[in-house]
């Protein structure tokens, strides 16, 4: 602007100014409210009808919240066990995997994270039933297991826990991946040159600088493998058995199956309640304000 | 110079190459005890690299690195006596200055009382005592500039490197922290390399001087000496400006392509050995101005022509002048007297010692 402004203008620029971020935050806020926090106070009240389908009515039923406990604790048990290892699986896979592309990757680094990616040009249920080939049992690895001895003459590994394990972890390997390169790619390098010049030893240099520097990446990949991981249900449907249902499986049945709505409904907003709950002093301990940073 | 004569660093034919690209060629160099050293060119001239190597960073392509005597070509940086002040500070950001600056020390496990007392001595000595607790983040520009390089100091490095270390300050505090850090040079006593494009920063601090281009050194010598007499035209045109003509050479005496004869000091003229075409240069504020009628007072070396611009700089006004068959010469007068105005003959003089032979 070249004329010079009157004071009332200028304050009508500052007011509009100081909208501007609200502005911006309207259209998000607007697709929360509609298709997040309306369906969950919806949710909340379906938990708490009682009745048979399709005459449900509004009666206080805490009773349904129980059922998570009473009824399907080995499910529950199966999720959060099955969500765990799978998270932990991922992590030991995918930290290296990260490094490797992030520092060594070169001009090969986009070509890498590429083939990191890829399986995911696949549809999902082509990918995890491609499982059910690779474990079957007369597969080629029951095969070689059993060769060398790791594996009984008898046992199996699809339909078992181990075979839902290690589907989800392929699944959601590279959620687990991309963050960590992320934060692994923008370290600066003149860091670990410094912890190196400060007498650290290659080792040292990675505990104490690189490792702390990359934990926003490992909490956004541990979250983002974890929380899905635990609602899951394909994997199991696909590589397991009844014995292997997860917490998943059960809300999935009652809602299309049973048509329970109101037990459905109390399962999937306990679900969500204890995933949080238990992630906030993990995030906590990990330290959230350089997850935003 | 320690007394038994062993260079502080000694780069014995080292070469650097990255690909086909030469960043270092064949440079032998070697530092004394207790020097401030600057390694000064423009950027891809190889002063980067040199450091990096000396601090083990890059391993050279050829050659020998010695620190005081002992061969450490190819050993890591945590194996080297030698700190590092980055360019960009590189200080951890997840760690509070103090742990930044205890770093170094903890890697070398010395105890705890040892360590406390020695971070408060050495934020003491670049004056943030105050700010152990608080993170790099939190810092000013030249706070952090301190951080960085009281934890490189606190380790007693026999040799401390500095990577343009006050690039990213401003002016201002460019000049305090210049005083600062040779101040803190001459109190620890140690060595200070220090990598700069800046041929100011250069001369206010270093001892010493090694002007490089194309990963060779072009000019190494005190900052008086590598100003007064630059030797090739790219020193003097990197350090200060100068006015360069060719002429040719007959003993002592140069003759310019307009007729007037510039006479050189036995010395310089013995640096012409045996050539004919020889490149002449004198600095600006060694030529004054003198009226039409030349007197005995008058400089030997003389050249007439007619002001073309007058730039008024405060101090002192920077005059260029026409002249003829040799071109646009620089003329900087203290304002002392009268200010000459564009379009003015004069004579402009100047002393044969003040002339130099560039190669």
């Amino acid at each position: 602007m070249t004329t010079t402004l009157h004071e009332p203008e200028l304050a009508r620029l500052a007011r509009r100014r100081a909208m501007v971020p609200y502005l911006l935050l309207l259209p998000g806020m607007a697709w929360l409210f509609a298709f997040f926090l309306v369906p969950i106070l919806r949710l909340i009240g379906v938990s708490l009808q009682s009745g048979i389908y399709p005459n449900y009515e509004f009666t206080w039923q805490w009773d349904n919240y129980a059922r998570l406990w009473t009824q399907y604790g080995g499910q529950v048990w199966n999720s959060l066990r099955f969500a765990f290892i799978a998270t932990v699986i991922c992590l030991v896979l995918a930290y290296p995997l990260a490094y490797f592309i992030a520092f060594r990757g070169g001009r090969w680094k986009n070509f890498l994270l590429v083939l990191l990616l890829m399986p995911f040009l696949m549809p999902f249920l082509l990918r995890t039933l491609s499982w059910k080939i690779i474990l079957a049992d007369e597969g080629l690895v029951v095969g070689t297991l059993k060769s060398i001895g790791l594996l009984g003459p008898n046992a199996t590994l699809l339909a078992t826990s181990v075979s839902v394990i290690a589907g989800i972890a392929y699944n959601f390997l590279p959620f687990m991946a991309l963050p960590i390169y992320v934060s692994l790619e923008k370290l600066d390098r003149s860091l670990i040159e410094a912890a190196t010049d400060l007498y650290a030893r290659p080792t040292e240099a990675f505990r104490k600088v690189t490792l702390p520097l990359s934990m926003p990446g490992v909490v956004a990949g541990t979250l983002l493998t974890f929380i899905p991981a635990v609602g899951d249900y394909v994997n199991v449907l696909l590589l397991g058995s009844p014995n292997e249902f997860m917490i998943g499986n059960v809300i999935q049945s009652r809602f299309l199956n049973v048509l329970d709505y109101p037990v459905a409904a109390a399962l999937s907003f306990t679900l969500m309640a204890v995933i949080v709950l238990m992630l906030i002093p993990y995030v906590r301990a990990t330290g959230t304000d350089d997850l935003v940073a | 110079m320690t007394e038994n004569g062993i260079p502080a660093v000694e780069l014995d034919h080292v070469t650097k190459q990255f690909g086909e690209f030469t960043a270092v060629d064949d440079l032998s160099l070697s530092i004394g005890e207790n020097t401030f050293f600057a390694m000064l060119g423009p950027s891809g001239c190889g002063k980067t690299t040199t450091l990096r190597m000396i601090g083990g960073f890059e391993d050279p392509t050829s050659g020998t690195i010695r620190l005081h005597g002992d061969d450490v070509t190819g050993l890591k940086p945590y194996r080297r006596a030698v700190n590092t002040v980055f360019q960009s500070y590189a200080l951890f950001p997840h760690m509070t200055v103090a742990e930044n600056v205890a770093f170094g020390l903890r890697r070398q496990k010395v105890d705890d009382a040892e360590i406390k007392r020695r971070v408060g001595e050495t934020l003491e000595l670049v004056q943030l005592s105050a700010r152990g607790s608080a993170k790099p983040k939190q810092l000013s520009g030249g706070q952090q500039q301190r951080v960085a390089l009281a934890r490189a100091l606190i380790n007693h490095p026999r040799v401390l490197l500095l990577d343009e270390p006050l690039g990213a300050l401003d002016l201002k505090l460019r000049k305090e922290m210049q005083i600062e850090l040779k101040r803190i040079q001459q109190e620890v006593g140690i060595t200070f390399i220090h990598v700069t494009h800046d041929q100011e920063e250069a001369m206010t601090m270093a001892d010493s001087i090694a002007v490089m281009n194309h990963g060779r050194i072009e000019r190494l010598g005190s900052p008086s000496e590598i100003y007064e007499d630059p030797r090739t035209p790219f020193v003097a045109g990197f350090l200060g400006a100068s006015n360069l003509m060719h002429g040719t050479v007959s003993g002592n005496d140069v003759g310019l392509p307009n007729g007037a004869v510039i006479r050189l000091t036995d010395h310089q003229a013995a640096r012409c050995n045996g050539h004919r075409e020889v490149q002449i240069g004198v600095r600006p504020e060694k030529l004054s101005f003198y009226g039409r009628g030349t007197s005995e007072n008058t400089p030997a070396n003389r050249l007439t022509g007619v002001i073309a611009d007058a730039s008024f700089l405060g101090t002192s006004t920077q005059y260029l002048v026409e002249v003829p068959g040799i071109g646009q010469v620089a003329v900087v007068e203290q304002n002392l007297g009268e200010i000459h105005a564009p379009g003015e003959e004069v004579v402009v003089a100047w002393k044969p010692e003040h002339t130099f032979v560039v190669e």
